[in-house]
């Protein structure tokens, strides 16, 4: 672990946090999860529902990026989410997603009309905006734990104050532009650089930082964690070392989600000590 | 063998659900979803890179979908409409056994059965096995859900996962040339007792499903019809406990009989082991921490 990267306290906090599943199951004799009786007649009441409309703040889509330009921001949600270019603050898709869902933002079209949800599930589904479906829920996972997650090699605004602790300094040389297209072409061009970096697909998805009131994006200070999605099977010793290579002295941690349930394992490279 | 009686859970009057789960058999829910489903043209659109699909309905098939449990709901409840994930097995149920729902893929491309069936076997492998396995639970009306957490295929519940504890861990094993690599799954004993473990610390019973074929491929959807399901529990019996007792209880449990073919040594399902020994060594420390 890089020195700076978590004190002793984060670390230990850290570690008590739950686990995926493995936490709930232990303790519990039979492991089950809560589930919800739909048998019962007890309808969700209307305030059960979420509604923040009076609240949520606003942005409108951005042509064929998938992100969307706040318009309105009524919260301090703005904070920790989104990227800063040129004074105004984007959200990408799975931002959109998962502020969408807890009511704190209402999307428009460029023609300032209402998108619905069923829009922005469907650009997640398609996965063509650099997020996936399941990435997506690994994304809501975190943040509605409180982790401020952000997209790895984007940074939160071009603006630094002290040093720039980026992981992907290229992205200063390439950027020019302040528009958010070229800040996507030139996140996409990192990726391709990055995967041609390993012998196998794994590479970050998030950075993850711990949750903290004085996240600056201006100096958002290495990230705790890079979060890498795993999909078909367990990564491989090779595999592992690949991302690890790539990656010298940032913990990585792995997400597998299965069916809506996001599982989250470290694969830790350890020296066991010779006993006397 | 005499198979465990379920174990039902308890509303907040304090009686077991057994009576509400009879005045409302499985079958007769999955009629109605199927027949609501049908009526309103019900259309999944497939996500990329994942094996999910995204379902759009409204209230009633929501609440079917529930009562049922096909799936899990996604975002804010009580909306008019609401949002179904559904995993790969449940959504080729619904379009292939049920014929009640429309796939399409992301750029609105209709899927018909067999070409859902050659996508989802191709981002896969155990695909065939996997989906042959569900459907025979689910065709006998017992609710099918990921048993992964669990260190499982599936897990079955008699009913509701509200309303009754789950009985059965599933795991399932192919048999034969035809599956290939996965083959031979099962046939290192480390797995074996490590699922039994894992079943057990979560009260379940150990479920083998041996999927058998006459075919010599599995290439299309057609080898459906050719999978045999065999099933078979894996229990533990302890002989302290049973000296002296005379019930059904202790009677000696078949265990997993030599049929063995050729190892292949081949570790089955990745993510269940990973899952079950992360499960195990968790309970580990719980135990020695408290």
């Amino acid at each position: 672990m890089a020195a700076g990267v978590a004190s002793a306290r984060d670390r230990r906090r850290w570690s008590r946090a739950p686990a995926g599943g493995a936490a709930r199951d232990v303790g519990n004799d039979d492991g089950e999860e809560q589930h919800l009786n739909p048998f019962l007649d007890a309808a969700p009441s209307a305030s059960s529902r979420v509604q923040f409309r009076n609240m949520a703040s606003r942005a409108r889509c951005v042509e064929e990026t998938g992100a969307a330009e706040v318009v309105e921001s009524r919260d301090k949600l703005w904070l920790t989410t989104g990227v800063t270019r040129a004074g105004k603050l984007y959200y990408n898709v799975e931002e959109i997603g998962f502020l969408a869902e807890i009511g704190a933002l209402v999307l428009l079209s460029d023609k300032d009309e209402t998108i619905g949800i069923e829009a922005i599930y469907e650009k997640l589904a398609g996965g063509n905006y650099g997020c996936s479906w399941d990435t997506f829920q690994a994304y809501k996972h975190l943040k509605s734990l409180g982790y401020i997650v952000g997209r790895f090699g984007v940074p939160w605004t071009m603006k630094h104050s002290g040093t720039c602790d980026t992981i992907a300094p290229q992205m200063n040389i390439l950027e020019t532009d302040q528009s958010l297209n070229k800040v996507d072409r030139a996140s996409n061009d990192i990726t391709k650089l990055l995967k041609k970096m390993q012998i196998d697909g794994i590479s970050p998805s998030f950075e993850v930082y711990l949750p903290n009131s004085k996240f600056k994006k201006s100096s958002p200070g290495s990230p705790s964690f890079l979060l890498c999605l795993l999909r078909v099977k367990p990564p491989s010793r090779v595999e592992l070392e690949a991302v690890e290579n790539n990656f010298r002295g940032i913990p990585l941690k792995y997400c597998h989600v299965d069916n809506g349930r996001v599982s989250f394992l470290s694969f830790d490279e350890v020296t066991l000590p010779s006993l006397s | 063998m005499d198979l465990p009686g379920p174990r039902w859970k308890k509303g907040k009057d304090g009686k077991d659900f057994a009576a509400l789960a009879a005045a409302n058999p499985m079958s007769t829910i999955v009629a109605e979803l199927q027949a609501k489903l049908r009526d309103s043209e019900a259309v999944a659109t497939l996500a990329v890179h994942t094996r999910d699909a995204i379902l759009e309905v409204g209230k009633d098939q929501a609440k079917l979908l529930n009562c049922a449990s096909f799936g899990r709901a996604v975002g804010s409840a009580g909306a008019e409409r609401q949002w179904f994930q559904l995993g790969p097995e449940e959504v080729f149920f619904l379009c292939h056994a049920l014929k009640c729902v429309a796939v399409e893929s992301e750029n609105e491309a209709r899927m018909g059965a067999p070409e859902l069936w050659d996508l989802l076997a191709s981002t896969s492998e155990q695909f065939p096995e996997m989906y042959r396995a569900y459907e025979h639970l689910r065709l006998k009306n017992w609710v099918v859900k990921s048993g992964l957490q669990y260190g499982a295929h599936f897990v079955a519940y008699r009913h509701h996962p509200a309303l009754v504890h789950s009985e059965f861990a599933v795991i399932v094993v192919p048999e034969g040339k035809a599956f290939g690599t996965t083959c031979g799954c099962m046939q290192v004993w480390s797995e074996l007792l490590c699922a039994l473990r894992a079943s057990g610390s979560v009260a379940k019973t150990l479920l083998v499903l041996t999927i058998s074929t006459k075919s010599s491929e599995l290439g299309s959807m057609d080898c459906l019809e050719q999978m045999i399901v065999h099933e078979r529990t894996i229990t533990r019996w302890i002989p302290q406990q049973c000296r002296e007792q005379q019930d059904k209880s202790c009677r000696e449990v078949s265990s997993n009989e030599d049929q063995e073919h050729t190892s292949r040594g081949v570790v089955f399902s990745y993510w269940g082991v990973v899952l079950s020994f992360t499960v195990l060594s968790s309970l580990l420390v719980y135990k020695l921490k408290f």
